[in-house]
């Protein structure tokens, strides 16, 4: 196990070519073509390994090398010397949890002024051979490297290909002559060809001339990537958790991608916080600690467990849970027929019956539905069709009602849907039992302006910070302050104060890192395992799915596809996703 | 400039308040220094503080709860004059001519901030231009109704023909200065009114406590983030209309308040541009971020009011006029602007 923090690893040795890209192989392979256009079935499959494709041999250069970088913000030290080197051709990935210094990282390399008003930095940074001095973004820009944010940086009001080819667009060579580069005519039709050909040299069908603002979050993502696939000057490519805001799939087409950069000559610094990811793309791995490189792993050596040790310094349990027939239970939750007209993640007609105490998990690809089902029964989109909660049919589907039926339900984003950022801790916790439920108030002859008692909700606040492992200074900070891991376990918390006795709770880990990840998991069996709660889990995290739920429901445009047992076979789960019925298995019979 | 936002966070306080608070102060000195009758000027301020206080008091349910500043005051207001308008009618003096002034408008308040409710909750996140036009459209129709107004006390009327309404009306027989007059005390030279500061501070109070109860944090949940407010079982149009029917209600009573002191009602086109300076002062109060407290409002109104009455005595002194009328016009407008610039974005750094 290489624990060395300045231990060089030597590259491996080349693997056999793969087909350009996965899109093509699915298609060819299973004569499937799922619905988004995403080569999404090979990112439904965990540990299918694809051979990688590598541009390093012997004669290629260090694209990059950054020796004794020190950052210091205050007294507080991001970056304590850290030393690596990424060759042309290579994805590097860097992982470490939270606050372990990658975005400082990053922010150093593509010159974000921040770093310089914060003092600067020690150290070089060599690019190419050379010492590049990069003070602000503009500069890196010029300097090849080029940087895919967490959030987009893409002008909505614009079309793709103008966001592409943004900086760098075509114009009319008369007009130029004449008025400048700067107030030339653009020539669209040029623009856009080439907007179309980079596109379709990454594998995705759409519309150059589409707004940006009328696309889906990975498409954005991916155009995000073309913009920089566009540029023939790439050298370095930097990417912030690119993968945060996609599924499953998409991240599998965006890796396919970012392999073809890299086979042209890219030199690639992937951060992520899904080590699986990281495992099956990276070449070679550098783990950041405390702001210090703790470990390099290079592709012979990598073993998730390892790294995620390394990664939080300390032992990495996983969570687990044995699953359970709970077919002779009550139902809890019926759907007939029930469909919700979310755009982009349409239910057409779902029937499902979910037993009393157990985990369903539900599945799918993305723009199937999956997202759709917490937020239809809360009433948050028009549906249609009948739900019954523990027998008694849902007559108004408004979130007040279904609530008091028992019903929690956390949502996937929670930042935009599932807090309250500015408030504290506390009155996120406790906010919905004190709407619904009337917990936590004093007496008043008039329910609706009675008053918050502060002591009993500070308790409870307390309890639940105690008994959920919440790291915060204190129940009145506020939330937006909080990591995200923390910030899920005051979701759960504030979902807990309704006392429920069904829990919808949608992509429960995305975006938490991996020490985090396993606590939340773990609040979520412990919840089911004390107080008999119904979860329905959606998710595309396929592996912890089957590490919890007693069945997998897989959701195909709109509908339940199949109902699979946790432990099938990951090929089975992901045909069901992409749709195929024929070769059932003998574990899909149930 | 660090060493300043330092201090500020430790009071509580901003940049924008503490050069505000700074600019105040000098002109204090200034008037100290010029001799003028700063005991008349306080006793002024706190007059004002609480004559116009309520009016910017009226913002805040509807800012809290997200819909904005409200420049649609001038539907309030209206209701207002409309009650005042009555107990003038009904020939109802002092103190008790005041109370049913404001008991008059709560009704019409409630008619016409529900109507305007509706049109709010249509144009969701553009309600502050949307509520600009309908406050003046509404002030315009309202210029119609009062030319033509039934209403029977000459006092109310023209002298010449006996048809429509004065533009002023004065309230001297009736309920003028009913508030400013009550227990008002001299405490060495300064007149502090305590019966009108009283009552602000019980309308403050009361609101502030509204803010508190469940619905008042529904309210605020609903202003911070509505998608979130929905899915926990709130009914997020009715706390609109409510936020919306108590801001219209609590500006009827604001304009109450500023017609007892000012002595006179004034109808047609005075309501029409009431709500900017209520907005300034919410703003240079420090709301920010979508929220605002009754603290905030108190400084904003005083602060604001301040600057606004000691500049002419200086002016005039100093024989430059309009020189520190340009001077506080520059940096209250500067300030509001910092303020919007920061309204939607995080200010703690």
């Amino acid at each position: 196990m290489p624990t060395g923090k300045d231990r060089l690893v030597v590259s491996v040795g080349r693997a056999k070519p793969l087909p350009t890209l996965l899109a093509k192989y699915s298609a060819t392979s299973l004569g499937v073509q799922p619905l988004p256009v995403m080569p999404a079935f090979a990112g439904m499959t965990i540990g299918f390994r694809i051979p990688f494709p590598t541009a390093r041999n012997q004669g290629v250069s260090t694209m990059l090398r950054i020796g004794n970088l020190t950052k210091a913000f205050g007294a507080e030290e991001a970056l304590k010397s850290v030393s690596m080197e990424i060759e042309a051709g290579e994805i590097h990935g860097l992982v470490g949890v939270n606050g372990s210094g990658k975005s400082t990282l990053l922010n150093i390399l593509f010159g974000n002024p921040a770093i310089g008003r914060t003092g600067g930095y020690s150290g070089a940074i060599y690019l190419d051979g050379e010492r590049a001095n990069i003070s602000r973004p503009s500069h890196a820009v010029r300097l090849g490297i080029g940087m895919i944010h967490q959030e987009f940086a893409l002008i909505p009001g614009l079309t793709v290909s103008e966001n592409i080819k943004m900086g760098r667009e075509k114009v009319c060579r008369f007009s130029e002559r004449v008025l400048g580069r700067s107030f030339s005519r653009l020539d669209h039709r040029r623009n856009r060809e080439d907007a179309r050909l980079t596109l379709g040299r990454m594998g995705i069908d759409i519309d150059p001339g589409t707004y940006v603002s009328d696309l889906s979050i990975s498409m954005k993502q991916f155009v995000e990537i073309a913009r920089e696939v566009d540029n023939p000057e790439l050298k370095v490519l930097l990417l912030d958790e690119p993968t945060a805001a996609l599924n499953r799939e998409d991240s599998f087409a965006l890796m396919e991608i970012l392999k073809d950069l890299a086979r042209r000559g890219a030199a690639i610094l992937y951060v992520s916080h899904r080590l699986e990811e990281v495992v099956s793309l990276c070449e070679r791995i550098s783990v950041l600690r405390d702001g210090e490189i703790s470990a390099v792993f290079s592709r012979a050596e990598f073993d998730a467990d390892a790294i995620a040790e390394n990664m939080i310094g300390r032992k990495f349990l996983r969570v687990s849970r044995a699953s359970r027939d709970c077919s002779g239970e009550p139902v809890a939750v019926s759907m007939r027929d029930f469909s919700v007209d979310m755009p982009g993640e349409r239910l057409r007609g779902v029937n499902l019956d979910v037993r009393s105490g157990e985990i369903l998990g539900v599945t799918g690809l993305s723009g199937h539905g999956k997202l759709a089902l917490g937020v239809g029964i809360m009433g948050l989109f028009p549906s249609r069709g009948n739900v019954s909660i523990k027998g008694r049919l849902l007559e108004k589907r408004c979130a007040s009602q279904v609530i008091s039926n028992g019903v929690a339900f956390l949502p996937e984003d929670r930042r935009t849907m599932g807090l309250l950022l500015d408030h504290s801790v506390m009155d996120n916790i406790v906010f919905s039992a004190v709407q619904n439920k009337g917990r936590f108030l004093r007496r008043f002859p008039l329910s609706s302006l009675r008053f918050l008692d502060r002591k009993k909700a500070r308790l409870y606040a307390e309890e639940c910070v105690g008994k959920l492992g919440i790291k915060c200074r204190s129940v009145f900070q506020k939330v937006k302050e909080l990591s995200g891991g923390n910030q899920q376990k005051v979701c759960i918390a504030r979902s807990l104060a309704l006392e429920p006795e069904i829990l919808f709770i949608s992509e429960p880990t995305r975006g938490i890192d991996i020490g985090a990840k396993e606590i939340i998991l773990d609040i979520l069996v412990k919840i089911n395992a004390r107080q008999g709660t119904t979860i329905i889990m959606a998710s595309s995290e396929l592996e912890e799915m089957r590490r919890l739920c007693d069945r997998i429901a897989v959701l195909y445009r709109g509908a339940v596809f199949d109902v699979l047992p946790p432990g099938c076979d990951d090929k089975l789960l992901a045909r069901r996703c992409c749709g195929e019925k024929e070769r059932a298995g003998p574990a899909a019979e149930r | 400039m660090g060493k300043i936002s330092a201090r500020a966070r430790a009071g509580g306080f901003h940049p924008p308040q503490i050069i505000i608070l700074s600019f105040v102060a000098v002109m204090m000195a200034v008037a100290v220094f010029l001799k003028i009758d700063v005991k008349t000027i306080l006793g002024d301020s706190l007059v004002r503080l609480a004559m116009n206080g309520v009016l910017v008091l009226s913002l805040v349910p509807m800012f809290n709860a997200g819909i904005g500043l409200n420049f649609g005051l001038p539907v309030g207001i209206v209701a207002g004059l409309l009650g005042m308008c009555l107990a003038v009618n009904f020939r109802i003096t002092g103190l008790s001519g005041f109370l049913s002034a404001m008991l008059f408008s709560v009704p019409i308040g409630v008619l016409s901030g529900g109507l305007y409710s509706r049109i709010l909750n249509r144009v969701g996140g553009r309600e502050e231009i949307a509520a600009t036009f309908v406050g003046f459209s509404f002030v315009c129709l309202m210029n119609l109704f009062w030319a033509t107004a039934p209403f029977g006390n000459p006092v109310m009327l023209w002298p010449i023909g006996g048809h429509g309404m004065r533009p002023t009306i004065g309230l001297q027989n009736y309920f003028g200065k009913a508030l400013n007059d009550l227990w008002s005390v001299s405490v060495s030279g300064i007149r502090v009114p305590v019966g009108l500061l009283l009552s602000f501070c019980l309308l403050g109070l009361l609101l502030h406590l509204f803010l508190r109860t469940r619905i008042g944090r529904a309210l605020q949940a609903v202003g911070e983030n509505e998608t979130f407010a929905a899915l926990s079982g709130i009914d997020v149009r009715g706390v609109r209309t409510l936020a919306v029917i108590l801001s219209t209600v609590l500006g009827a009573w604001g304009i109450c308040f500023y017609a007892q002191s000012y002595g006179f009602i004034e109808l047609y086109d005075a309501p029409l541009m009431m709500a900017f300076p209520a907005a300034s002062a919410l703003l240079i109060g420090g709301a920010s971020g979508g929220r605002t407290t009754i603290a905030q409002v108190v400084l904003g109104t005083y602060l604001f009011q301040t600057t606004y009455i000691l500049s002419a005595p200086i002016a005039n002194e100093l024989l430059i006029p309009e020189a520190a009328e340009i001077l506080r016009m520059i940096v209250t407008n500067c300030v509001i602007l910092y303020a919007l610039l920061h309204r939607g974005g995080v200010r703690e750094a």
